[in-house]
């Protein structure tokens, strides 16, 4: 009951943010392919030059920093605002290494300058056999070149072009002034409130700061055609600062908190709060998901970071039904674990810049990702549960071993969700195959990510034939769940590492570590309980 | 004895064994297509029946690994212990999955794929083979018509000699170089060579991963002409002016080219389009507008990604583009597959059999303290 409560109370929240006066931050701009709010824009920029999507040490926000800049470009060339932290790039720039490891545009051009031929070579070599300190200065360079663009207004393309069948890239200011472009009746309406905001911010005039922007925002709506929704650019500005995520996070930190608590004290209660707090981090959760969905009208998964979000909401979804049924903690203590360790992976993959992408063109179909794409990673999620309560078996079967019925009741969880994984894998790899099909004309072509998501659907049939035939015992059901994680991580981050096939277009340098690491993790600790709880039990056997 | 049989090819364990045979199958077949690329390694681990392990050992191939699972399906359908009001979603489930892998065979057994090529403002009415080359020879002295003649990939085998009976003519194919570099002759060369080597040479060169990057090449003696026309020709794919020979008064010319397979009707390209994401590179749709012309009518189709042409059982799919200076042309995936819908079908089915065993089975499972063995 106290599920639909909330729900009813989310559902409600969606229109408020919509209800938000228009700021600057919401100022609709064109960037890699996108209308995103300036917000948006401000904060991947600064995020990519500073490290931060903020400057919390002189109390500034992105979009602040970035007004800041265009009105005085002098002094923000001033501004120590380049993050390097090799230091075989800040020498090879001629500068000093510092320990804040920042530096100003002013500081960093003259040594760029020198660079020029270094930088040409770099460039002219393939992008695959380019060294860390090459793809850094490279991009440092890169960022001095949009910093500058973005000091002179002229990658700010903040005005709609004419409206016409071929041309959807917008004007920057800085165009308009350079090619002599005469402005429409709208785009002078956005050129004067503009000016105006940006007059009135220099002489710190609110009122008329305010007055412009609403002026803005009736020059947006004047627009004939509608190019964009100012309600999703306010939403996506809202997303950005309350950090759904960060507080999602939070919670399911706590809720494992008093969960601990709970089991050292064994009060029924405290359980209880644990399992209402896991409960609210999973509203702010699914909440982010469903405004991510409605900014970019799109299904849930589209890329990898939101596939680590989605798997994610899968487990704490999983984990919840698990636990109403159960009422043993079993539940929270999945999902808080889950939940906390998905959304570091996910961090790390917002790290990258903005999350919200655009996609290739043979994505770019919202009903197989709505079916295919969201079904595998439902699969994923399903199983990692399946997995968790593995371990959860291998451990309480050492922990418990003369509590049969507590035992067998794990097991029976973990069947169950085995059964579902194996449902939605299932059903998603065959889903892929006919996305395949209608696409590129093969059902199957053995192509890694698919290979992968065999594995995953073989494995788990594997498990389940040798359970029902006999040849497995509960405890090597848990084994084999276990160890089915690692197929999943194989299948959902390890084929990119292949780089081959149609479906790599995910890669990532560091993942292939951290791969690895968790594999290893896996083994010795799945095969190590294994081998204990067997060892027990021979031992119980012979006594 | 027949029981025996019966019994072991249908036990469950069978099953696992070949699930587990399957997944080092796939293991390693996705490992090795970093090293050999996707067409060889599929070639290798799933499209054959025996495979040989460090090229001694050999051992079974996907082909007869998801034969043996097939069959063990299609038994174990007719154990008795099955047939339980019960077991009802798990009788389905199975059945759909015996569908599934019934399709799979088909598929690989009947279907036929390659691609077409079409220039802005060409027509084509064939498909090329990914892999497959033919030499062909076309004369061009006839009346109102062109006469092909032409050898298949079977043929074009080093140290083999093929006879052109219409002609007399004897053709010794020399080398087959699978990637091509090509070179200028600095030196005056024997006038053994004929047309394009007189100027250059073909050398092999380190073939690619796909075997579809490759430019492969044919070198080939001609005998028995009695005239000047004998001596070493070379050709390689995609090649622009094709040198033309006199044999017995007739004019020839030779091409050596993907294996065509022609289609009862014709595409024209009208008007290839890519479209970016405003301001990036990244693509956002790619379509081509193209007349399909049957018996000289043409209708107005737009094919584009996810959404294919299907026609006569065939189905184009937009499959890549190329652009060159002045003209774009559209690159088709060309598909005949007789075993399409078995997936389609197989997945309603089997979804409905886990559906119905999850709502009998699921609420029992997840409670705490049930007596109800899974």
């Amino acid at each position: 009951m106290r599920f639909f409560k909330t729900l009813l109370i989310l559902v409600f929240l969606i229109p408020l943010q919509s209800a938000y006066s228009f700021t600057v931050g919401d100022i609709p701009i064109q960037d890699e392919g996108r209308i995103k709010p300036l917000d948006t824009y401000a904060r991947n920029y600064l995020l990519a030059f500073y490290g931060k999507r903020s400057i919390p040490e002189l109390d500034l926000s992105a979009t602040d920093w970035l007004l800041d800049l265009i009105l005085d470009p002098a002094k923000g060339k001033n501004q120590k605002i380049f993050n390097i932290r090799n230091p075989e790039v800040v020498s090879s720039i001629f500068l000093d290494w510092s320990t804040d490891h920042k530096y100003s545009f002013n500081q960093v051009l003259p040594g760029l300058k020198k660079q020029t031929s270094l930088l040409k070579l770099i460039d002219d070599k393939p992008a695959n056999t380019r060294t860390v300190f090459e793809k850094q200065l490279l991009e440092l360079s890169l960022n001095i070149m949009r910093f500058e663009e973005i000091s002179y207004l002229k990658s700010l393309k903040l005005i709609p072009s004419e409206i016409s069948e071929n041309h959807e890239e917008w004007i920057s200011p800085f165009e308009f002034i350079l090619n002599g472009i005469k402005p429409n009746e709208y785009q002078s309406k956005i050129l004067n409130a503009l000016q105006q905001y940006l007059a009135s911010r220099m002489e710190n005039d609110f009122i008329i700061m305010k007055s412009s922007l609403v002026d803005y925002e009736v020059a947006l709506k004047s627009i004939p055609k509608n190019l964009f929704d100012i309600d999703n650019l306010k939403k996506e500005r809202w997303l950005n600062q309350t950090n759904l995520f960060y507080i999602s996070l939070a919670f399911y930190i706590l809720s494992f908190m008093i969960l601990g608590f709970n089991w050292m004290t064994r009060i029924t209660f405290t359980r209880r709060i644990s399992y209402a707090l896991l409960l609210i981090g999973f509203f702010a959760h699914s909440y982010g998901i469903i405004l991510r969905m409605i900014i970019m009208n799109r299904p849930p998964v589209s890329t990898l970071y939101e596939s680590v979000l989605f798997v994610s909401f899968i487990v704490l979804l999983f984990a919840i039904i698990l636990e109403y049924f159960r009422k043993d903690g079993l539940g929270i203590f999945i999902g808080a674990i889950g939940g906390s360790v998905f959304h570091f992976i996910g961090f790390g993959y917002a790290a990258d810049g903005d999350t919200l992408n655009m996609l290739v063109a043979v994505l770019n179909s919202n009903f197989w990702l709505a079916t295919h794409v969201t079904t595998i990673t439902m699969g994923y999620g399903a199983s990692l549960v399946a997995g968790f309560i593995g371990h959860l078996f291998l451990v309480e079967s050492l922990r418990k071993s003369n509590d049969k019925a507590y035992l067998k009741s794990i097991f029976n969880s973990m069947f169950g969700v085995t059964l579902v994984a194996l449902f939605f894998t299932l059903f998603g790899t065959i889903l892929g195959g006919i996305w395949a099909d209608q696409s590129w004309g093969r059902f199957w072509g053995w192509d890694p990510k698919e290979n992968g998501a065999l594995l995953i659907v073989l494995w788990q049939l594997m498990i389940i034939h040798m359970r029902l035939s006999g040849l497995a015992k509960p405890v090597d059901f848990a084994l084999g769940m276990a160890l089915n994680n690692i197929i999943v991580a194989l299948a959902w981050f390890g084929v990119n590492l292949l780089q081959v096939g149609l479906h790599s277009y995910g890669f990532d340098d560091g993942v292939a570590k951290n791969l690895f690491i968790f594999i290893g993790f896996e083994l010795i600790f799945s095969l190590g309980m294994y081998y204990l709880s067997k060892n027990n039990l021979k031992n119980e056997l012979s006594t | 004895m027949l029981k025996f049989l019966y019994n072991f090819i249908s036990s469950p364990k069978i099953f696992v064994y070949t699930v587990l045979w399957l997944m080092i199958l796939v293991f390693f077949g996705t490992l090795a297509q970093k090293d050999i690329g996707l067409y060889a390694s599929q070639m290798k681990y799933f499209s054959s029946y025996i495979f040989l392990f460090y090229d001694y050992i050999p051992l079974p191939g996907g082909r007869v690994t998801l034969l043996l699972m097939t069959l063990n399906l299609s038994s174990s359908l007719f154990r008795k212990t099955l047939w339980k009001i019960k077991k009802i979603g798990v009788i389905i489930l199975h059945i759909g999955g015996l569908l599934l892998l019934l399709g799979g065979g088909v598929t690989a057994i009947f279907s036929s794929e390659g691609n077409m090529v079409i220039e802005e403002g060409g027509k084509v009415d064939y498909t090329d083979d990914y892999h497959r080359m033919e030499l062909c020879f076309v004369n061009l002295s006839l009346q109102d018509s062109l006469e092909y003649t032409v050898f298949d990939e079977e043929l074009l085998v080093e140290g083999n000699t093929i006879s052109y009976d219409k002609l007399g003519l004897e053709i010794d194919i020399i080398s087959r170089i699978k990637n091509t570099r090509i070179q200028n002759r600095i030196t005056e060369v024997d006038s053994v060579y004929k047309g394009f080597l007189k100027q250059f040479v073909l050398l092999p060169k380190e073939p690619e991963k796909e075997n579809t990057q490759n430019r492969p090449s044919l070198i080939f003696r001609i005998r028995g002409s009695k005239n000047n026309a004998d001596g070493i020709y070379g050709l390689f794919l995609g090649q622009k002016d094709l040198d033309i020979f006199n044999f017995k008064n007739e004019k020839f010319f030779s091409e050596f080219r993907k294996e065509r397979t022609y289609l009862p009707f014709s595409i024209e390209l009208l008007d290839f389009k890519k479209v970016l994401h405003p301001g990036t590179q990244v693509a956002k749709s790619f379509s081509s507008e193209i007349n399909l012309i049957e018996n000289e009518i043409p209708r107005r189709v737009l094919i584009q990604m996810n959404e294919p042409l299907r026609h006569m059982g065939y189905t184009f799919f937009q499959a890549s583009f190329i652009e060159e200076l002045k003209s774009e042309s559209t690159v088709l995936a060309v598909v005949k597959n007789y075993g399409r819908l078995f997936p389609y079908i197989s997945s309603i089915i089997m979804s409905i059999g886990l559906l119905v065993h999850l709502i009998i089975n699921l609420p029992k499972m997840i409670k705490k303290n049930n007596s109800i063995k899974a």
